[in-house]
């Protein structure tokens, strides 16, 4: 029995090409009508409700955004800040130093690929658990629930020391029940990017988890239960009845998941003292920021800033094709 | 709609909006005095050493008679990481509003802070301080910048070799008499005592490796027609650096725990009884007395290459200094003299084994204590300093010697690659600062 | 949670493994936070020991003490929980009225600015410290809680409207022509019908600038210069850490006394949450 024939298409088949929205989850909520068909023109008033949001994002988001592309333009350092030399224009200066400094382009690599491991684990986690949430009765599901929202609820400061003493070499209980005596987590560099992906993880499947699980609850009950009759196994049923069905939920959360992880900067700084020995576990943020605060080289640090916040456009311009494939209004 | 399009609109808009905007580049701070108050409160940072209570002891004695004497004037004083210093220090400067009044700052930084602008100059006051007459040359050198002071010394640094008296009876061991043997030494004992290392060393203990650079003949760069270039990877150099690598290892002390350790972090391994030997300062001598070596140990000087020879140690010590930023300055100036003053240096070397910058105070100290002697015997036969370029304080920040130890002692870099990398990142430093 | 999903009522195979799944790996998450107190009440022996156990019988509290002993720690504490306040407050009123004008209005640029609320969101705030200093320092904001509040709020809003606009768009058009019809203005429909309409969605968001407030750590590092009573909760933690002489009682005290108020906070709106983020990204 097929539920739905869209329902059953591998996911991105059933959209790639065409304008149709997959079938959305229903919600009791009535869908309400686009705005742009009945939405009213208020005048002024919109833009009286913007105003305070605007005023702060300009001041406080745009501007920020217009300076650190200037100072990334400018020779600036401790001397042209406190130190009264005046402050040159270098144009791509900055850039061309960046890019021909192998160490930059090392911390550029790790960082990608951090990224994207601790993306790939936090989805791959996330989305497990939502299901197994709606094959377990309330208790397992109460206690699950609790145990990742308190994962959620950590701090990244505390959460970090936290996973830090239980990795302990001589304190921590991780390297006593696995024997691996006074194994040192933060000595190598994999086995240091390994033990912040997992506090990385542990922190961040919680969203993913509970934002899935309430898209699979969105989902008609018959649907699922015509696929449990079907007999398909749970991997079955979740490629090709929920996954697609979630697709804008996923793509929310893997966004959300990229641009998060992208930007791990406390666990890095805490848990490997500032990017590892001989700075093995950097990533940009934190490169950048030992570039402008800790060498007052404020310039280069802009510019490594520049390069972040560009990657991350490119993400978030993908992210927009994505949603409006969908037929999302915006 | 065209999405790029629709972002490309507003975005040029943005970009034309700030060509136009003619207040470009955020303000510099001009570091300048804001008046000189004679009321009101002092902020003082100083460094957090290795077992600090003592020393918070004879500061708070210090600024309590500092506050009695003066009328309405509060005083509060932080301890700062000494790791994470220049964060904290180039903060300050950047914005006066929030500056401290008083630091102490190490006197590897004095040229840097003076170029940045960070401290005042002090020369008239320091001429006219009685007690300043006994100053002992090289400690004023270590605050004076192109003739001027810029500040008051607080304390001379000199490195040792510190050992456990204990574990070298039970051994039946004599303390290293060149650094062959200290090698030698390190590593019979960790083969007999494995829960000990040999001696605690440090990848990021810059301070404790240089003297075996300097000891082989090396150095860390040399001024050759008034321009700065780095000779860290001369074959001397090299020779000194593998000769501190050495001592990493799972005969000596792992480098999958030694690698990560700063100089703070030796001492502590050493002061909790997990270290035979270590390389430590006359500042270091609290930590060790209130730790399980306390009792337990003697100070010899750093053995050089050859028998009877010394490394040359690191002319190390910490200066007090008076932010230009400060709104008090006559009372800022008033409080790093008593801060800084021989009654103090007296109290801090009683309690943390300071070596007083001043002649007389520190000849009465040493009569006192036999302790102070290896010291003074390692900085009589020659000391060294860093490169005396405000090049170095970024240098220093952007951790280039404690990174290439580091990269040598995990096998990450040969010797040479790590030495060559570590130079080429200097002399650009060098060029930048001019 | 209150009508989940059940896929079927006859006892199937895999379900008991399910369920003990489920319970392994809640208490593996739980683990690490159980850990933490355990450490936090450990007696300072035990800590130090080297053969880690999982409970222990002689409970103290000296390494709470330590941590409320520090000067001005109350002082931090309440400094953590005004700049929170005050973002999760501001952030809620800022985004409700951008969302609303946003989706029950029709105007030029609309799209435009939904683009750029999306954009923002993804803005890396640890880069931007660098601009911010210099903003805080020209607004003579360095050193107070301000330089803490605004950047925070900042970051906050993007997303807060991005996920309230669900939830606005959630009410019924005819909802708000039948206030009208009844004589309500647009302010009173704003405060008084479609505010509390909306308020398990303000909830769901407020959830997310309270946690990255109240986890800061950077910008209290950074712009709390040297002001000590301006301090917050990260930097109290931080006084724990020593150049190889952690002590481990000290910190896991002082992150549970870190984190049980977000704990509570998230205990508090746990449902509405669940309900939210599933009204938030469905539309």
């Amino acid at each position: 029995m097929r539920p739905d024939p869209n329902a059953t298409a591998p996911p991105g088949a059933g959209t790639a090409g065409t304008a149709a929205r997959p079938p959305g989850p229903a919600r009791g909520r009535p869908r309400p009508a686009a705005p742009a068909r009945t939405g009213r023109r208020g005048g002024a008033t919109p833009w009286l409700y913007l105003a305070p949001a605007l005023v702060v994002l300009a001041a406080l988001l745009v501007y920020p955004v217009y300076q650190l592309g200037l100072i990334s333009f400018l020779e600036y350092t401790q001397a042209q800040v406190s130190g009264g030399q005046p402050t040159t224009f270098q144009g791509l200066g900055n850039y061309r130093t960046l890019l021909g400094d192998p160490r930059f382009r090392d911390v550029l690599l790790a960082t990608v690929l951090f990224a994207a491991a601790c993306v790939l684990a936090t989805l791959a986690v996330g989305c497990t658990l939502a299901v197994l949430l709606t094959r377990v009765r309330a208790l397992p599901r109460t206690a699950l629930m609790l145990a990742s929202l308190g994962a959620w609820a950590t701090p990244a400061v505390t959460g970090s020391t936290v996973w830090l003493f239980l990795f302990d070499p001589d304190l921590g209980p991780v390297n006593r029940v696995l024997s691996l005596g006074d194994f040192s987590w933060t000595y190598g560099q994999y086995s240091a990017f390994l033990l912040v992906l997992l506090e990385v993880v542990w922190c961040s499947y919680p969203f993913v988890m509970v934002t899935v699980y309430a898209g699979i609850r969105a989902i008609p009950e018959e649907v699922l239960e015509a696929a449990a009759l079907d007999g398909a196994s749970s991997w079955r049923t979740w490629r090709s009845v929920m996954a697609p069905m979630l697709r804008p939920i996923l793509v929310v959360v893997t966004i959300q998941s990229v641009i998060w992880d992208f930007k791990v900067f406390t666990q890095i700084y805490v848990m490997t003292g500032g990017g590892g020995i001989a700075g093995q576990n950097l990533v940009l943020n934190v490169y950048a920021y030992q570039k402008a605060f800790a060498s007052s080289q404020y310039s280069l640090g802009s510019a490594v800033g520049v390069v972040m916040l560009l990657i991350l456009l490119a993400v978030t311009l993908v992210y927009l094709r994505l949603l409006r494939r969908q037929g999302e209004d915006i | 709609m065209n999405l790029i399009a629709r972002i490309a609109a507003p975005a040029a808009a943005l970009a034309l909006a700030g060509l136009a905007a003619t207040a470009c580049a955020p303000a510099t701070s001009s570091g300048a005095s804001q008046g000189d108050g004679k009321t009101g409160t002092l902020r003082v940072w100083l460094f957090r050493e290795v077992g600090n209570a003592p020393k918070e002891k004879a500061v708070d004695a210090a600024v309590a008679g500092f506050v009695e004497a003066h009328e309405g004037v509060d005083v509060r004083v932080e301890y700062i990481p000494v790791e994470t210093r220049a964060e904290r220090i180039k903060a300050a400067f950047n914005d006066p509003e929030s500056a401290p009044d008083v630091i102490e700052y190490g006197n590897t930084d004095t040229a840097g802070y003076v170029e940045d602008g960070g401290l005042a100059d002090v020369t008239a006051e320091f001429e006219a301080w009685d007690e300043a007459a006994d100053t002992d040359p090289a400690a004023r050198q270590s605050v004076t910048v192109d003739g001027r002071v810029h500040g008051a010394p607080l304390f001379v640094g000199a490195r040792a070799l510190y050992y456990r008296t204990d574990v070298f009876a039970d051994l039946g061991i004599e303390p290293p008499g060149t650094q062959d043997e200290l090698v030698s030494t390190a590593k019979r004992i960790r083969a007999a005592r494995p829960e000990l290392y040999g001696i605690a060393v440090g990848g990021a203990n810059t301070y404790g490796a240089l003297p075996f650079i300097w000891a082989h003949g090396g150095g860390i760069a040399e001024l050759r027609d008034g321009v700065w270039t780095s000779v860290i990877d001369s074959p001397a150099s090299r020779k000194g650096i593998a000769a501190y690598a050495a001592l990493f290892g799972e005969d000596n002390c792992p480098a999958a725990t030694c690698a990560a350790m700063g100089g703070n972090a030796t001492i502590t391994a050493f002061a909790a009884g997990k270290a035979a030997m270590v390389i430590g300062g006359d500042f270091s001598r609290r930590a060790v007395e209130a730790g399980e070596a306390g009792g337990r140990y003697a100070v010899v000087p750093l053995p050089g290459v050859r028998e009877g020879e010394i490394a040359p140690a690191f002319a190390g010590g910490n200066n007090l200094g008076v932010l230009r930023s400060t709104g008090h300055r006559t009372l800022a100036v008033d409080l790093m003299k008593r801060l800084a003053g021989k009654e103090t240096q007296a109290a801090l070397f009683e309690a943390m084994g300071f070596l007083p910058t001043f002649t007389d105070v520190r000849a009465a100290a040493v009569g006192k204590e036999p302790f102070a002697a290896p010291f003074i015997e390692t900085l009589g036969s020659g000391s060294r300093f860093v490169p005396a370029t405000p090049a170095w304080g970024q240098i220093d920040a952007s951790l280039v010697l404690p990174r290439m130890f580091q990269e040598v002692v995990s096998g990450r870099k040969d010797v040479r690659t790590a030495a060559s990398d570590a130079a080429r990142t200097m002399d650009a430093a060098f060029a930048a600062a001019g | 949670m209150t009508t989940a999903f059940r896929p079927s009522r006859r006892a199937r195979p895999g379900r008991l493994a399910a369920e003990a799944t489920a319970l392994v790996t809640a208490l593996a998450v739980a683990f690490p936070l159980y850990w933490m107190v355990l450490s936090a009440v450990k007696p300072e022996g035990e800590i130090q020991s080297t053969e880690p156990r999982p409970w222990t019988l002689a409970p103290s509290l000296d390494s709470f003490r330590r941590v409320f002993l520090q000067e001005d720690f109350g002082r931090y504490f309440l400094n953590s929980l005004l700049v929170a306040g005050t973002v999760v407050l501001a952030s809620a009123v800022i985004a409700f009225l951008a969302a609303t004008a946003v989706t029950r209005f029709r105007f030029r640029f609309r799209t435009t600015l939904l683009i750029m609320f999306l954009i923002a969101q993804m803005v890396p705030i640890e880069a931007l410290t660098i601009p911010l200093f210099f903003l805080m320092r020209d607004l003579g904001q360095l050193n107070t809680l301000g330089a803490l509040v605004l950047p925070h709020l900042a970051f906050s809003l993007p997303f807060a409207i991005w996920m309230l606009r669900g939830f606005v768009k959630a009410v019924p058009e005819a909802l708000e022509e039948a206030a009208y019809l009844d004589g309500a203005g647009r302010t009173r429909f704003l405060w008084q019908i479609l505010f509390p309409l909306v308020f398990p969605g303000l909830v769901a968001t407020s959830v997310f600038s309270f946690i990255s407030t109240w986890n800061d750590f950077l910008f209290a590092k950074s712009f709390i210069i040297s002001d000590t009573s301006q301090s917050t909760l990260p930097m109290a933690l931080l006084v724990f850490f020593k150049p190889d002489e952690n002590d481990w009682g000290g910190i896991m005290a002082g992150s549970t006394v870190m984190t049980v108020p977000v704990l509570v906070f998230f205990v508090l709106v746990q449902r509405r949450l669940v309900s939210g983020l599933g009204g938030a990204v469905k539309d």
